[in-house]
């Protein structure tokens, strides 16, 4: 079994700030880390080799510092790891990202699943898995809460749908995006590394790619643009009711309505 | 493309630790003296706008190519729906694409993929739908994303809206991004607001890093522009008593309907049983009397779909299992809704439930510390409201 | 003992001093101020007042200081040992409405506050301005008054030291209601007794705290904590004094079994991120980078990995840290639901001593036939030992108690320990104290006491009486 994982640097707490002058996001002094989403791709990758074999491979796509988390999915028992790295994709929407992404899954090799979390915890925008299937011309499963069976040439999992559970054959190759709890995700061990220290992380850079169009990534590649980012506005209001339990009844439960809570 | 350059003749010390400084994703640095851009570049141009004039430039290369908007009309909407039965997202849809197509004097359209589903179609004619476009096949009838995305694909090669709005449900998450990529154009996630412009241009706002900021987005040079929206967000039109426009009976070459998945079983979910994931929560407090008035909280809770929750003294009494406490000793729950009764609002209970999106608050005494974090509070006897309040409900469900 | 029971004449008074609204009585007081969070002992005070100021304290005592009534002062009635409970009726003076941060000095790094503002308030606030509180008791929302009268210390006892190493200065107001000063921003004090350290730790026995001064320290930026397992909880326990010598500095050393996760995932329905080995080390370092901390942790994980620990995991994220402390958090609650009753030990012994007592309350488990569940602060030599009832009536789950308790607090006297690292004496755990010390401790203490309350009204029949 041969699995593609695809990771993501993010910023280390949500709790960013948009700065009122420049209407830019303040990022000063905030760490990164792994995109909390993608560890229970991490971990699903690594319940797959547990029980069927094969070797693990993670990718990124970010600046040279982003090989942190390609270190760290070392640490978890990955086996190889890409950095996916160059000005070229500066710019890049979520379209242009899953375009890279996809043609870099096509340099590093021939895998049966590809997993990605379901969404980041940046952009929450949860498209860029069904994005890279399209891209590499594969069927794809969201929102994966349960895997079933690990067979020679599919896989049999759970996708968690609003009212109802589908259970779902794919066959190989195919890309799954993990809901989250599917598995308590591991902690990176000390062992490993040590063990993976000096581990080679290998690069990519638009020169690897075989589609050479670069219209197709960076800011060209990308068909939506931001216009403003702005704080949200909040709700400090509190609304008391009192009075007659009839009233009081009846204005609650609009209110309820009125919310789209009943 | 285009490109940052750095003006290296005038660079000095000063103006390259402040643009260093200035560029909110560290993509400037310094590589022994030289500024240089690295891959985190985000191409936001902060640092052409904002910095030391004339330093850094950034560089068209060459005009990009804009689709000729013309050709693209109509807003459609993709009907959710599982074997058939619509998601009501698609009727809130449906009324959003009516307001924005009243706006540009559009269309609009309703897209359903499924099997044995042309009587149901006739009923969004009901809800704002000018036409529906029906695909009826065999191997449409349940999801899966090959036969699903190729059905689309042939439809938006034949109608060519100029914007489609998604449900974000599973269905929705998973074969918007299929058809955006397929069609190299925008997609923007989990809209909270829509509206458009005279050039047919959606402007579309959404949250990102958790809801800690809003992002407006357009997408102003392809078509088709997709937008997905959540549940719950939009506003569905009164049904109509009258149908307008038409069914449109679609097929496509079966051929292309082919999938790699295969369908084993489609099944109701388990009623959730566990508060951690529940959407909707009832939480009692010593407020609850006694055992026999729980009947009552079990009723509220039957008629929300809700889980019912409690503080630790109503678990140490034995009313509630210890699965069920809320707080900082137990499960912290962050549901849509939480109504709590007859709970104080101790610290312990409130940091285990402050999260929660929309938190009504039934109380006797005006001074419980419960109203401070409440967005609704209702001052009263919790034994005469909550009667009168069941039976409202009750009442609005029924309407 | 002859004190005077509340009277109209009484209520009159008290609510002159504190307005109608404060002052509660008979029904009107809810039934959670007769007991702390220790099962087993419980009576109502006659009256229940709420109290905004240093002055209202004042007036308060007075009156019962001469007309003889007994006065226990209450915080959020966390405690475990019935230190807050009114044995002896009379008033209650519930100090929760005192809330008020009133003053962070950044010249002197300390904090000033009201008796009633809870640790986790503290600890949001000072973080908030990048500072750092340490005392980190496990009931976050105890009061900090409440904290110093038990001298409760958290698990970063280990590498910070106690509530009392905190405490600065106090404000009190005595039995007699005379307002007093002990301590004071001053870094370094020698000027005759410290009646500061002798009111921290004495379980509102001896004057009642309306005013603390904190100190602080600057906020470290970053903690990592490691998750070790071990094959079994001997070596996990045995590495722990080791651990200590090799100079690394953790904040915090834990220890955990797998019977308390396990029982931690059921109650909270949620994994923990490994639950595959019997014992396991839970150690947390701080820093200002993870460069810094990863030096000072990388000793420690090879020093574990010698002496046996099958690995050690990195917990270096919210995530994570969320994952293993949401499940350390609830380790009490979860044993809690797991039986019927119970009871806790709370004794500290020297660091080196922890396995040995450890080894010692499973032989218990067999010798009685009883479950005995423990966890907690390896690092400091304090542990939390649960003895359970599950199904055994209430003769023998009293017999079985008592037997089990002797036992333990027996082998931690002999162990060169002491009755209570943290929770205090209270009124449960007088039996213990009487044993471990003489005649002639005891007597000081209670001259001690006599000295602060000639009249005996403030908490009487607690901690040495």
């Amino acid at each position: 079994m041969n699995i593609l994982v695809c990771i993501k640097q993010v910023p280390g707490s949500t709790k960013v700030e948009v700065d009122e002058k420049t209407g830019v996001l303040k990022r000063d002094g905030v760490d990164s880390k792994m995109n909390p989403y993608d560890l229970y791709a991490l971990e699903t990758a690594l319940r797959i080799k547990e029980k069927s074999g094969g070797a693990i491979t993670a990718m990124t796509m970010g600046p040279r510092q982003a090989e942190d988390v390609i270190k760290e999915a070392f640490m978890m028992g990955v086996d190889e790891g890409a950095l996916i790295s160059d000005r070229k994709f500066a710019g890049s929407d979520v379209l242009a990202t899953s375009y890279t992404l996809s043609q870099s899954a096509r340099k590093l090799g021939n895998f049966d699943i590809i997993l990605c979390g379901k969404q980041t915890t940046d952009g929450d925008t949860a498209q860029v898995g069904p994005e890279m299937a399209e891209y590499l011309n594969i069927p794809h499963i969201a929102n994966v809460t349960k895997i079933f069976e690990i067979a020679e040439d599919s896989i049999t999992v759970e996708m968690d749908m609003p009212n109802t559970i589908e259970k779902v054959r794919v066959k190989y190759p195919c890309l799954l995006t993990l809901e989250k709890d599917i598995f308590q995700p591991r902690l990176p061990s000390y062992r490993r590394k040590i063990a993976t220290k000096d581990k080679a992380i290998r690069t990519i850079t638009f020169a690897d790619f075989e589609d050479q169009d670069a219209k197709k990534y960076g800011l060209d590649g990308s068909p939506t643009q931001v216009e403003r980012i702005f704080p949200p506005a909040v709700n400090g209001k509190r609304e008391m009711f009192r009075g007659e339990s009839n009233d009081v009844a009846m204005n609650v439960s609009s209110k309820l309505v009125e919310l789209k809570l009943v | 493309m285009g490109t940052l350059k750095v003006n290296d003749h005038l660079v000095t010390p000063e103006n390259m630790a402040e643009l260093i400084k200035i560029c909110p994703f560290n993509a400037l640095e310094d590589n022994n003296g030289k500024l240089e851009v690295n891959a985190a570049c985000k191409l936001c141009r902060i640092c052409v706008n904002k910095g030391p004039k004339g330093v850094m430039e950034f560089l068209e290369d060459e005009k990009r190519q804009v689709v000729d908007k013309s050709l693209w009309k109509g807003i459609a909407v993709y009907v959710d729906h599982v074997e058939g039965d619509i998601h009501p997202v698609t009727m809130e849809l449906l009324g959003k694409a009516k307001e924005l197509a009243a706006k540009v004097g559009f269309p609009v359209y309703a897209l359903f993929l499924g099997h044995g589903i042309m009587d149901k179609a006739s009923e969004l004619l009901h809800y704002g739908a000018d036409r529906v476009y029906a695909y009826d096949h065999e191997e449409l009838k349940d999801f899966r994303i090959e036969p699903y995305a190729a059905a689309f694909e042939d439809f938006i090669n034949n109608v060519k809206p100029s914007s489609i709005l998604v449900g974000a449900t599973t269905i929705g998450r998973s074969l918007a991004p299929r058809i955006a990529a397929r069609f190299r154009t925008g997609l923007t996630a989990d809209c909270t607001v829509l509206d458009i412009k005279e050039n047919t241009d959606l402007v579309q706002i959404r949250p990102a890093f958790g809801g800690n900021i809003m992002a407006q987005i357009k997408t102003p040079n392809t078509r088709p522009q997709l937008a997905t929206v959540r549940y719950k967000v939009m506003n569905a039109l009164e049904r109509s008593v009258e149908a307008h426009g038409d069914v449109i009976a679609c097929s496509i070459d079966e051929s292309k309907l082919a999938s790699r998945i295969e369908v084993l079983e489609v099944r109701q979910k388990d009623k959730e049983t566990s508060i951690s994931d529940a959407e909707t929560i009832i939480a009692v407090g010593r407020g609850i009397k006694s055992e026999k008035d729980m009947e009552m909280v079990r009723e509220l809770a039957g008629l929300l779909d809700a889980q019912i929750a409690g503080t630790r003294p109503l678990v140490e009494s034995g009313w509630l299992d210890s699965k069920r406490q809320v707080g900082l000793s137990g499960r912290t729950v962050k549901p849509k809704l939480i109504i709590t009764l007859g709970i104080s609002g101790s610290v312990q209970f409130a940091a285990g439930m402050n999260g929660s999106e929309h938190i009504f608050a039934v109380n006797s005494d005006e001074k419980a510390s419960i109203f401070n974090i409440a967005h609704y509070g209702i001052v009263g006897d919790l034994y005469e409201v909550l009667p009168q309040l069941i039976e409202r409900i009750k009442l609005e469900k029924g309407a | 003992m002859g004190y005077k029971i509340i009277d109209d004449r009484d209520l009159a008074f008290l609510k002159q001093v504190l307005e109608d609204e404060r002052v509660y009585t008979g029904e009107a007081i809810s039934e959670d101020y007769s007991h702390d969070e220790l099962g087993g002992i419980s009576r109502m005070p006659e009256v229940m007042v709420e109290v905004l100021s240093t002055e209202e304290v004042s007036k308060v005592m007075k009156y019962a200081h001469e007309n003889n009534i007994p006065v226990v002062i209450r915080g959020s009635g966390t405690g475990l040992v019935g230190a807050s409970v009114p044995i002896h009726g009379g008033i209650m003076m519930n100090m929760t409405k005192m809330t008020r941060i009133k003053e962070l000095d950044e010249n002197n790094l300390t904090l000033t506050v009201d008796p009633g503002v809870m640790l986790m308030d503290i600890a949001k606030y000072v973080e908030e301005r990048d500072f750092f509180y340490p005392p980190d008791p496990g009931e976050k929302t105890a009061t900090i008054a409440g904290n110093i009268n038990t001298n409760a210390g958290g698990m970063r006892a280990v590498k910070y030291g106690v509530t009392r190493d905190y405490v600065r200065g106090l404000e009190l107001v005595m039995p007699n209601g005379d307002i007093m000063k002990v301590g004071g921003k001053v870094v370094k004090n020698s000027s005759g007794y410290s009646i500061k350290d002798m009111v921290c730790g004495s379980e509102g026995t001896l004057a009642v705290i309306t005013e603390a001064t904190l100190k602080l320290l600057p906020l470290p930026k970053k903690v990592i904590s490691l998750l070790i397992p071990f094959p079994n909880l001997d070596m996990a326990i045995s590495t722990v004094p080791k651990i200590i010598k090799s100079k690394a500095a953790p904040t915090a050393i834990e220890f955990m079994q797998r019977e308390v996760i396990l029982a931690a995932e059921q109650f909270l329905d949620k994994k923990f991120p490994d639950n595959s080995s019997d014992a396991y080390l839970l150690l947390s370092f701080d820093g200002n980078s993870t460069e810094e901390i990863e030096r000072s942790y990388d000793m420690v994980a090879k020093l574990c990995l010698e002496e046996g620990a099958l690995d050690v995991f990195i917990s270096d994220t919210d995530e994570r840290k969320q994952s293993i402390w949401s499940a350390r958090g609830a380790f009490l609650e979860a044993v809690k639901a797991s039986t019927t009753e119970m009871d806790e030990c709370d004794v500290c012994v020297p660091r080196d001593k922890v396995a040995d007592f450890i080894k010692y309350t499973h032989e218990l488990e067999t010798e009685f036939d009883v479950r005995i569940r423990s966890f907690g602060h390896a690092g400091d030599g304090n542990l939390h030992v649960y003895v359970l009832r599950d199904d055994m009536n209430d003769e023998q789950w009293k017999k079985k108690l008592t037997d089990v308790f002797e036992c333990m607090y027996s082998r931690a006297r002999k162990l060169e320990g002491v009755v209570s690292g943290e929770h205090g004496i209270g009124f449960a755990k007088r039996p213990y104290l009487f044993e471990q010390y003489d005649e002639s401790y005891i007597s000081l203490l209670k001259n001690i006491k006599l000295a602060f309350d000639p009249r005996n009204i403030l908490n009487p029949g607690k901690v040495c009486q």
